[in-house]
């Protein structure tokens, strides 16, 4: 029986590096395309995981991941604007301070 | 007349306790902003009716059938002690009380009415003008509970409140440094007599169990503790002397005088009415009060009688040289008290009373002519930069001159009567005390009208740029009723047509009459010192040692006024000749026997080193201990404050750690 | 999955690990060459093990090795490469190629769903912002990494644990259990073709899910409003406040004492 653990595994290894970049990058933008690769993992494994089930629910919740990510990357994207027009810079750590 | 009713003299009390210090209330609340310069009516209306309550309570005691004229008005308890015993706010209501509440409200209300003019220039009020008024009205109330106060404890509430106004009212002109050095400098020293105050009422408890006046007396007189076991010798004179400690404080005895000079820096009507003629006197009137205890320790009222002679040819002496009109005036009165004091040490409690009594119009009446003469000359009150005002002031020159006149003892005015009796007593008993008290009556009467002659007589000398005026209608009018009271005030005590001593007797039958070593041993039961008629008709000899003595001491004030008035109007070189012959005996009275200097160099510098001591050990010591027990918080947030940087990644990453870690944990179980 | 295989899986892991490390941008000498040759090598090793024993052989298996190398060898370039534009580009390559996976998958509709909204609608986006937010060459930012070996070193430590019992369900895969409902719309039609893959997904969202479908709706159209609030709104310019460098920088430069 295919269990389809090789795209499972390979769902975990984007997720990952997504997550790596999301940690280590200093550029907005390059953190929230890193956050975008995540939601690649994710959605590979949820469809995955559909297939191993042989069930669509899976296909059903790859779509909602997909309504999600596009409203996170218009808010910020919108946001990373903002940002960058009061600082002229996209560094995150200019935004260290819990203040306006 | 009728028994007297305690329901009555409870309300007449609260009245009297009330009304001022509505009137502090009212001056104090709406003053600012809605009476301003209407700020006095309350203060007067509440002093008014006090005045009014105690004129009817002193008509009811002394309508009071003989042997009930004094009588214990219970309020409500207040602290209750347990064992059924309890400390009460009730009113002790006397012949003493009476004419101490009269005194008080009178002339209180007087000087209230005085200040209505005196505290504005031009028709505009001063500054703190509803200020002044609210702690001239709560004086008064304070004064009255320390005078109707049944028990020591509310004695001693009284005793602070009148200190704390008296504080008040010094510093009234408090952005002048001078003043609020003064007003503390009053606080701080009453402070040490205070402290033996205390210890005294806290002996007597210890002793007595109790604080009621009459449980108290009674015992005294038993001679037993609470318990009925005798007073422990030296007890009684351990009380007394810790008792004298207040009252040399507040009534600028001996060695602790320093501070009523300098309380002459608060506005005239404060010095006359609460450095004059009421709060100084109260611990006369606590001696007074106290004097079963006092009398029966014959330590102690030697103790007393020393300290008020003492003092009262020590600040007499200064009076000589002082050039401030008020300053002269403050050591004049702190040689009047040591009269008093000296009145009570000799066993004669009823002939300091009346010195009290007629004291305070006169002195009253000196310092409200002293204030209307700064308040022509523009705030100016040095003797040497102005004179000749007889003609300027003519309203002001009279009054003054009846007040001084009867300060210095002349015949016939208050002064008179009231010193000559104390005198009398004096040499009968102390004949050293009674010179002093001698020498001290011939200075007076020198240095008053040194201070008049320089002031009033001469060729007019006004200061530049002071338009000088006559006082208006406010002003004047409560000086001539003092002055009515400083001419008559003696007469009532007078024999003959005099009742005073008579009324007090009954106060004072069972402590110092009593007591008195003479009349013990001489006439037992009958109290020598009431210059009763009956004494004089008994023997002729008594009638030159005591006429002998009014003509004596007549004819000294009379002498040291000639003497004033040869030195001051005639030879106005002679001053200067003696100033200059004898510089140091004119530096050290100057100088006020270098009492200040003393205390500086022996309290307050080892005080201040002290203080400087414990502010390096507070910077040093305790500082650094606290630095130590805070380093732990500040090394541990030192070593955490990293993981705070404030960067959101940094949190996700520590997230990511923790998820790991958990994930690799779940896994591996 | 056996033992060896997973110990197999971690090595390989640590590897691309050590790759991945070296390859984020960062100040001073560059390991680029390293960090590549490292993951290359990681990357192979890895298809190797993953074709070995996991893949069970069929026509689809070539497509699987290719893709998947294509997506992560894309996925490294977006995480480390120094200019967002490259990283964008490199991101819709990962999306393609994840696409193409979910068609192996038999996931058409949404494999085509991803690319349209992903490569077409998304990546636009963001090369937009990244032409507005344009600096002139690699700002510092860029050019250096955050906590790199920590964050790596997480990453992994992560993926290692999950992927390293990936299979482990081997022999417990749950009874099928098919709604009766999508009896006729079940996984065997959806094998059939594209066509038949949308119908179901289409009624299943229509029916199932209709009410998650709507909020959906209602969520894009509160985020659009928000996007479009924060765009017109007026901004003071100020300059970059001076803050730490790295982690815990600001920190260390306070005194304690």
């Amino acid at each position: 029986m295919h269990d389809h653990a090789e795209y499972i595994i390979v769902g975990a290894i984007l997720f990952a590096l997504g997550l790596v970049g999301f940690l280590s990058r200093r550029n907005l933008i390059v953190i929230f395309l890193s956050t975008e690769i995540m939601f690649q993992g994710v959605v590979l494994n949820v469809v995955a995981f559909a297939r191993l089930h042989q069930h669509l629910e899976g296909q059903a919740f790859g779509l909602f991941l997909l309504v999600i990510a596009a409203v996170e990357a218009g808010l910020a994207l919108g946001m990373v604007v903002l940002l960058f027009r009061r600082r002229g810079t996209l560094d995150a750590q200019a935004w260290s301070l819990m203040r306006g | 007349m009728a028994e007297i009713s305690p329901d009555t003299l409870r309300t007449l009390g609260i009245i009297i306790l009330l009304a001022p210090l509505g009137g502090a209330a009212i001056s104090a609340t709406l003053g600012p902003v809605f009476l301003r310069g209407r700020s006095h009516w309350p203060a007067i209306l509440g002093v008014g009716a006090a005045f009014i309550a105690a004129v009817t309570v002193l008509l009811q005691v002394y309508g009071a059938p003989a042997g009930q004229s004094s009588i214990l008005v219970p309020v409500y308890s207040w602290i209750g002690l347990g064992g059924g015993r309890n400390v009460s706010v009730e009113f002790l209501i006397d012949p003493l009380t009476s004419i101490m509440l009269v005194t008080v409200t009178g002339i209180a209300l007087l000087i209230v009415i005085y200040s209505r003019d005196y505290m504005r220039h031009h028709d505009h009020p001063e500054r703190g003008y509803e200020r002044f008024f609210a702690y001239l009205a709560l004086f008064v109330f304070a004064m009255c509970v320390l005078v109707l106060g049944g028990n020591f404890l509310l004695l001693y509430v009284g005793w602070e409140a009148v200190g704390l106004c008296s504080y008040l009212l010094i510093g009234f002109y408090y952005p002048k440094p001078q003043a609020a050095a003064a007003a503390k400098k009053a606080f701080l020293v009453n402070r040490v007599g205070d402290f033996g105050f205390g210890l005294g009422i806290l002996l007597i408890y210890l002793t007595f169990q109790d604080l009621n006046y009459d449980r108290v007396f009674e015992l005294v007189q038993a001679g037993v503790t609470a318990t009925g076991a005798p007073i422990p010798s030296g007890r009684l004179t351990a009380i007394a002397l810790l008792l004298l400690c207040g009252a040399c404080g507040k009534s600028a005895q001996l060695p602790l005088h320093v501070w009523l000079p300098d309380a002459m820096e608060g506005p005239s009507p404060v010095s006359a009415l609460i450095h004059a003629a009421t709060m100084v006197t109260a611990g006369v009137f606590m001696i007074a009060r106290c004097g079963a205890i006092f009398s029966a320790s014959g330590t102690a009222m030697a103790v007393v009688a020393v300290i008020g002679a003492c003092t009262a040819l020590f600040a007499a002496t200064i009076s000589l040289v002082q050039t401030d009109m008020k300053r002269i005036l403050a050591y004049s009165t702190i040689s009047q008290l040591g009269y008093m004091f000296l009145g009570i040490g000799v066993f004669a409690a009823d002939s300091a009373i009346f010195h009290l009594f007629t004291h305070a119009f006169f002195k009253a009446l000196l310092f409200l002519g002293a204030g209307s003469v700064m308040h022509a000359m523009g705030g100016v009150i040095d003797v040497r930069h102005f004179g000749g005002l007889r003609s300027v002031l003519p309203w002001t020159f009279r009054v003054f001159l009846i007040g001084s006149l009867a300060l210095a003892g002349v015949p016939l005015l208050s002064g008179f009567f009231s010193k000559d009796e104390i005198l009398h007593h004096a040499l009968s008993m102390y004949p050293v005390l009674g010179i002093m008290g001698l020498v001290t009556a011939f200075l007076t009467a020198f240095y008053t009208f040194r201070m008049v002659f320089l002031a009033f007589f001469g060729p007019a000398r006004i200061p530049e740029g002071v338009h000088a005026h006559e006082s208006g209608g406010w002003m004047i009018a409560p000086m001539l009723v003092l002055c009515v009271g400083a001419i008559a005030a003696g007469y009532v005590g007078n024999e003959g047509v005099g009742v005073f001593h008579k009324f007090l007797q009954p106060v004072f039958a069972e402590s110092f009459v009593a007591n008195h070593p003479h009349a013990v041993s001489a006439m037992p039961g009958v109290h020598s010192t009431v210059v009763a008629v009956a004494s004089e008709q008994a023997s002729h000899a008594s009638f030159w040692s005591h006429y002998g003595l009014m003509i004596l001491s007549g004819a000294l004030s009379l002498f040291g006024i000639a003497a004033a008035f040869f030195i001051y109007v005639r030879q106005p070189w002679l001053a200067s000749l003696a100033r200059a012959s004898w510089p140091e005996p004119y530096q050290v009275l100057w100088n006020k026997y270098y009492f200040d200097e003393l205390y500086d160099q022996l309290i307050v510098t080892p005080a201040r080193r002290l203080g400087r001591f414990c502010v390096g050990l507070d910077d040093y010591l305790i500082d650094s201990l606290l630095w130590m027990v805070t380093a732990v918080p500040r090394g541990l947030a030192f070593t955490l404050r990293g993981v705070q940087s404030g960067l959101l990644q940094g949190y996700a990453l520590s997230m990511v750690v923790g998820i790991a870690i958990l994930v690799v944990f779940a896994f591996s179980f | 999955m056996s033992a060896t295989t997973s110990y197999l899986l971690y090595s390989i892991f640590a590897l691309g690990g050590a790759g991945v490390y070296a390859l984020l941008p960062r100040r001073g000498t560059s390991k680029t060459l390293i960090g590549a040759l490292l993951a290359i090598a990681a990357l192979v090793a890895f298809l190797v093990v993953v074709a070995m024993r996991f893949v069970v052989p069929d026509s689809s298996t070539p497509y699987f090795l290719l893709f998947s190398t294509i997506a992560l060898a894309a996925a490294v370039r977006v995480v480390t490469h120094t200019r967002p534009v490259y990283s964008s580009l490199y991101f819709v390559v990962v999306v393609v190629a994840v696409a193409a996976l979910l068609v192996l998958l038999q996931a058409e509709f949404l494999a085509v769903a991803l690319i349209i909204i992903y490569a077409g609608a998304i990546l636009v986006t963001y090369l937009f912002v990244i032409m507005l937010a344009q600096q002139v060459g690699a700002p510092t930012y860029d050019r250096s990494a955050r906590e790199p070996f920590l964050a790596t070193f997480a990453g992994f430590v992560l993926m290692a644990a999950i992927a390293g019992r990936a299979g482990d369900w081997r022999g417990q895969t749950p009874t099928r259990t098919i709604p009766v409902a999508f009896a006729e719309t079940g996984p065997n039609q959806s094998t059939s073709g594209s066509t038949s893959n949308t119908r179901s997904i289409g009624a299943m969202l229509m029916t199932k899910y209709v009410l998650v479908v709507e909020l959906s709706g209602v969520l894009l159209l509160v985020s659009m409003i928000g996007a479009i609030s924060l765009a017109r709104r007026k901004i003071a310019v100020e300059g970059v406040p001076r803050v730490g460098m790295v982690l815990g920088q600001a920190g260390r430069e306070a005194k304690p004492f």
